[in-house]
């Protein structure tokens, strides 16, 4: 029977404790590592020509879909209740609203060196250290808003732009796309400044630290911050339902992305699914 | 084990692709931030796009080198058999310590420290990844 994810503003006090308490012995038993490991690894730039799963790439939604439920597993193997909240980051846009609370994720880092010093994720507490990071500093970061040089995080507007686009994704499959759902909402822009990093990259500079890295999997709220765009996603198949995930075919040999993407009936490394069988989870989870 | 869609194995252990690419970059990478101080700063600053305000380019040999806020940046050029003409790999260190960068298909690039949003290419898109 699929179980429920439910906005993280929604949580009751048991559900944020049962939470916590899974990810902090997912951390312990060495398998929370394992996933920052794993994201670092599969982040291929388009300037590359490795072939790109994770990012820049149309399977950036079913990767990381697969890799939330992944880590899904892992919490529910220590607790068969819990399940990822989601945070909407058009509604919940404040510093110290869900998540951020003493008893979730704990609020933002100090201005000092950007160490989160509440919650259950902060170094203080002896329970969360970075064991694979960018640096040698151990603690968890973050800088919410970006103090020195304050952001916003994205809008309904922002996120609508994407919405509405009846197309899944284009050639050239990568972070230069104009036009399709998947880059507008993992949000590779064009130009510079903040024009140049929308709704999903967005977010992750939003809330700062070890989220803007390539060790952003650090962050629990990685996981929070991607189930709400996997929701998004959702959202956006049922709008348009005669669209799917794109490209149908391999780009041919010969053209410059072959190789490089992954095709809706193609496997995703690192697992066997393919995109085409990623599509629907309704089987295993619904959105509340 | 991973395999990749051609069905080459991609990020084996015991891949020994150490040098200019990607991955084994990335390895020297994560061995290095073990016990070591890999600093924070994103790096941007290319010989062909500075101002030439903070430039020590050492003529003749393409090696880039540079001090920003009290560090030195290093930036020596990887030639590949199999790129076109002109079109380098870098190696990149930061005090000595290796700082991944990989390149954008826009030309931009992004380092570890920064993965969601592109340095252009010139020193002050490199300076809010220090304040980073």
């Amino acid at each position: 029977m699929a179980y429920t994810r439910k906005d993280v503003s929604t949580l009751t006090r048991t559900e944020k404790r049962r939470f916590v308490k899974a990810m902090l012995e997912v951390k312990r038993r060495g398998e929370y590592d394992e996933f920052v490991r794993t994201h670092i690894e599969y982040y291929t730039s388009d300037g590359e020509d490795d072939l790109r799963t994770a990012h820049m790439a149309p399977s950036f939604l079913p990767w990381h879909r697969q890799f939330l439920l992944d880590l899904e597993k892992a919490l529910r193997r220590v607790d068969a209740s819990v399940s990822v909240p989601y945070w909407d980051w058009t509604r919940d846009r404040t510093t110290t609203s869900a998540p951020w609370t003493a008893d979730l994720l704990g609020g933002t880092g100090r201005r000092s060196d950007r160490q989160v010093m509440t919650g259950p994720f902060a170094y203080a507490e002896g329970n969360w250290r970075i064991k694979v990071g960018v640096t040698d500093e151990e603690f968890l970061t973050r800088d919410l808003g970006r103090a020195r040089d304050p952001i916003q995080l994205p809008t309904k507007a922002d996120l609508e732009r994407a919405l509405k686009d009846p197309v899944y994704d284009a050639s050239p499959w990568d972070s230069t796309v104009g036009k399709g759902f998947r880059n507008k909402l993992e949000g590779w822009g064009s130009g510079r400044g903040s024009a140049s990093w929308q709704n999903h990259n967005r977010v992750h500079r939003w809330v700062g630290g070890a989220m803007v890295g390539g060790a952003s999997v650090n962050d629990p709220v990685f996981w929070m911050h991607h189930a709400f765009v996997d929701l998004v996603w959702s959202r956006w198949q049922r709008r348009h339902r005669e669209h799917r995930y794109l490209p149908a075919k391999p780009p041919a040999p010969g053209s410059a992305q072959y190789r490089r993407v992954v095709a809706r009936h193609e496997k995703l490394p690192p697992w066997d699914v393919t995109p085409d069988q990623l599509e629907d989870h309704g089987r295993i989870y619904r959105y509340a | 084990m991973v395999v990749g869609v051609g069905g080459v194995p991609v990020g084996a252990a015991g891949d020994e692709d150490a040098g200019g690419t990607r991955r084994g970059v990335l390895r020297g990478l994560m061995v290095a931030a073990a016990g070591a101080a890999l600093v924070p700063v994103a790096l941007a600053a290319w010989p062909e796009e500075t101002d030439g305000k903070n430039t020590d380019v050492r003529a003749g040999d393409g090696i880039f080198e540079e001090t920003y806020r009290g560090r030195l940046i290093r930036g020596v050029p990887i030639p590949s058999p199999e790129q076109e003409a002109g079109d380098v790999d870098w190696h990149v260190t930061v005090d000595g310590r290796p700082l991944h960068l990989m390149r954008r298909a826009d030309g931009s690039w992004l380092s570890m420290v920064d993965h969601y949003a592109p340095a252009p290419g010139h020193l002050d898109g490199g300076a809010h990844g220090v304040h980073a």
